[in-house]
């Protein structure tokens, strides 16, 4: 893409919204959205990145983020996979509200976060390297 | 202990856990990828062989994932059914793996097999999901899992017929998982929940107050589901899906995936519904008569193929007619026959899928007429697919031959002796497209009538020379499995 | 019937008109990213039936928050949470059926089924 403002600006907001995106996967049981939304928006920031500068690449480096997003898809599905496995009172406990305080939950959520931030970059790489 | 109490979750989530691994190694090292596959399924049929032992002592298997108790929380339950879908699905799969090692390599481009494992395995734990889980939502998530796998293995080949046939298979199984998911709509906002046991006793309360929704609802569920499980007139995709798949996916696909969707209709239809519900609505003679329609349609069109695989497939949608016969007759023995039926269905349809790779990995033949000869070169192999297409046609001492027994003497106790015609007609049909193959394998003289050995790999041959046998064994000794199979029924027409 | 019920009862309307039209789109669109355009709308329509049970009329975001008064009503998070699932199948769903279409316009150079099936 040539459109000089969206490149000028957008350097500057993908740091927010990385930001933005963590903080709802943080905040995913106080607040509403969660791992699902906060992964999205992570993704669509890491995608809209790589749409705007990551095509004018070396070869090499093109394969990069796919690779770094399959290794994430892993780990993010194995820390998923933890909900399952373990009783729901595991990890600490705290004031119902608070940042901390639901245990194991959270981790699951940073789980879903990586899982669809990493499942959405590497579509699109799919569906770019076809041409 | 903690392992011995999470056996019924650790099936799944070993297999998914290896699916995301998985992508990680078909990038970079995917020589592994085939023995990382062999090793789960060995693990996964170990656990279920430990499960169904645990069943059979008289134990029922209920787990809550995440210590959710069950109104609540995602249950998993294993009765005798669920045990024995988990062994045939486990141990067709391990059959099925071996055979793919060598078979894949001609059938798909290389870089693509580490991910065709990937997606093998994805459907392997998704069937399994829909088998043992006891929850409405789960089981729609697990009926898209394994509509996005399967045909993620029509796809894999990569050739032109492939991909366009995978598209109308994904286009029409989203179709049908909607209106599945529409009915689960209605049954939650009618009952309030989503556990089988639980909706079914809320059910028995509040069906009389909404008979329209009783209808809405169970025939988005028979048009939902029918059009996975390809019941007649909604198999449109089946035939192209099937037959120009690689010969692994087709023995899947044509073996085991059409019949998890069926037990899922089982245990909607019986035990969620109920058997009365079931006998006042249409939907028992709608049953019947799309049964009786593919039976014979199915095998008509199968009539008229020349590609043998494409005559397979149509023989798959008149086998699936025989499975809803049994469940449309609705009395012990219809639905223990077609209980048994899945069973031996899946044996002889993957015998046969693999027996007819296993003549394209040799010869590379695929229409019917270019069989002859062929008895003398692959003695193993076509002495297996004979074997199979007797037990199609309903030979005695063959496994097909039970069921059709089995169904003969349901449609006497259903009141209803028409159908032993319809049985005996339509063996005669399967007789009169399977024989030729046969005929032209063994007794139309080639050049060279010499006796050799077979040329194909011994990790092909001894899957295929298993499952004849399996099917030989459920033939001459069916008397334990039916018990087994009569108390299954029995539980489910209660 | 009373007439009233039609108001009242609105969102089940729109969602059983949106899966209608969404099947209609899947069966008769003969271009196939439309095709999958009516996946979409179909299943939209049944996340709104599944948001419409779900709601109570007032209710609040089903978070726990002490200092929200007595009494007040939560909505059921269930329906939400099956929303949000079958939101991800769908996306998934999506995905996949638009990179067979991709790798069918390589074939055959067109989208429009028709053609597909004379180029056979």
């Amino acid at each position: 893409m040539d459109d000089y403002i969206t490149r000028v600006v957008f350097r500057y907001v993908l740091l927010f919204i990385l930001l933005y995106g963590l903080y709802i996967i943080l905040h995913g049981h106080v607040s509403p959205g969660g791992g699902f939304a906060g992964g999205m928006v992570i993704g669509m920031g890491l995608l809209l990145y790589f749409l705007l500068f990551g095509l004018e690449w070396r070869a090499k480096l093109r394969r990069l983020p796919m690779d770094v997003a399959l290794v994430f898809i892993g780990l993010g599905g194995i820390l998923e996979a933890v909900k399952f496995l373990l009783p729901h009172e595991h990890g600490p406990v705290g004031m119902p509200g608070t940042l901390f305080s639901v245990g194991i939950i959270s981790v699951v959520n940073f789980g879903i976060g990586l899982l669809v931030a990493s499942t959405i970059l590497s579509i699109f790489y799919l569906l770019v390297e076809e041409d | 202990m903690f392992l011995w109490d999470k056996l019924p979750f650790l099936l799944i989530i070993i297999i998914l856990l290896l699916c995301f691994v998985m992508p990680f190694f078909a990038r970079w090292k995917p020589v592994v990828c085939p023995y990382l596959t062999v090793v789960t399924v060995i693990i996964v049929f170990v656990i279920s062989v430990v499960l169904t032992f645990r069943v059979a002592g008289g134990e029922v298997i209920h787990y809550h994932a995440g210590d959710w108790p069950p109104p609540w929380g995602i249950e998993i339950f294993i009765d005798e059914l669920a045990a024995m879908m988990l062994l045939l699905l486990t141990g067709s799969c391990l059959l099925i793996v071996f055979y793919s090692l060598k078979a894949l390599t001609k059938e798909i481009p290389g870089p693509a097999i580490g991910w065709y494992y990937t997606l093998f395995l994805l459907t392997l734990a998704s069937m399994m999901g829909i088998v043992v889980t006891n929850d409405l939502f789960n089981l729609y998530v697990m009926v898209e899992i394994v509509s996005i796998g399967a045909v993620g293995l029509v796809v894999a080949k990569g050739e032109k017929l492939s991909t366009e046939a995978s598209l109308r298979y994904l286009m029409l199984a989203t179709l049908g998982s909607g209106f599945m998911l529409f009915a689960i709509g209605f049954l939650y906002q009618v009952t309030g929940n989503l556990n089988m046991p639980y909706v079914a006793a809320e059910l028995l309360e509040v069906r009389d107050q909404y008979p329209f929704l009783m209808w809405a609802t169970l025939s988005f569920f028979t048009v939902g589901l029918g059009v996975k499980a390809a019941l007649f007139p909604l198999h449109i995709w089946l035939p192209d899906a099937h037959s120009s798949a690689p010969s692994p996916s087709s023995a899947v696909l044509s073996g085991l995936v059409v019949k998890v969707y069926i037990i899922s209709m089982l245990r909607i239809y019986f035990l969620v519904f109920g058997i009365e519900v079931f006998n006042e609505t249409f939907l028992r003679s709608l049953i019947l008569l799309l049964a009786t329609m593919a039976i014979l349609g199915g095998s008509l069109f199968a009539f008229v193929q020349l590609d043998l695989k494409r005559r397979l497939a149509y023989s798959t949608v008149a086998q699936i007619g025989y499975i809803f016969l049994g469940m449309g007759l609705g009395t012990v023995w219809g639905v223990t026959a077609a209980l048994l039926h899945i069973i031996i269905h899946a044996l002889m349809k993957i015998c046969l899928f693999m027996s007819a790779g296993a003549v394209y990995y040799q010869t590379g033949r695929k229409k019917v007429i270019h069989f002859s000869g062929l008895g003398y070169q692959m003695p193993v192999t076509m002495a297996a697919f004979t074997i199979a297409s007797l037990s199609m046609v309903g030979i005695p001492f063959f496994g097909g031959f039970i069921t059709k027994y089995g169904l003969a003497l349901g449609s006497l106790e259903a009141n209803n002796p028409y159908f032993i015609v319809l049985i005996v007609v339509s063996g005669l049909l399967n007789a009169a497209y399977y024989f030729p193959i046969v005929w032209q394998a063994y007794f139309t003289s080639g050049h060279d009538p010499q006796m050799t050995m077979d040329k194909v790999p011994f990790t092909m041959l001894v899957p295929i020379i298993i499952t004849a046998l399996g099917i030989i064994y459920m033939g001459l000794f069916p008397g334990r499995i039916l018990e087994f199979l009569e108390q299954v029924s029995i539980r489910l027409l209660l | 019937m009373d007439i009233s019920m039609l108001w009242v009862n609105y969102p089940y309307f729109v969602a059983i008109i949106l899966f209608c039209l969404g099947c209609l789109c899947i069966l008769t669109q003969h271009n196939l990213v439309k095709k999958v355009i009516g996946i979409n709308i179909m299943e939209t329509g049944i996340f709104l039936f599944f948001i419409a049970v779900g709601n109570i009329e007032g209710g609040v975001a089903p978070i726990y928050d002490p200092t929200l008064p007595e009494g007040v009503l939560y909505i059921n998070p269930l329906p939400s949470v099956l929303v949000l699932t079958g939101i991800v199948v769908s996306f998934s769903v999506t995905a996949f059926a638009l990179a067979i279409i991709v790798k069918l316009y390589q074939f055959y150079g067109t989208v429009y089924a028709p053609d597909i099936m004379r180029l056979r």
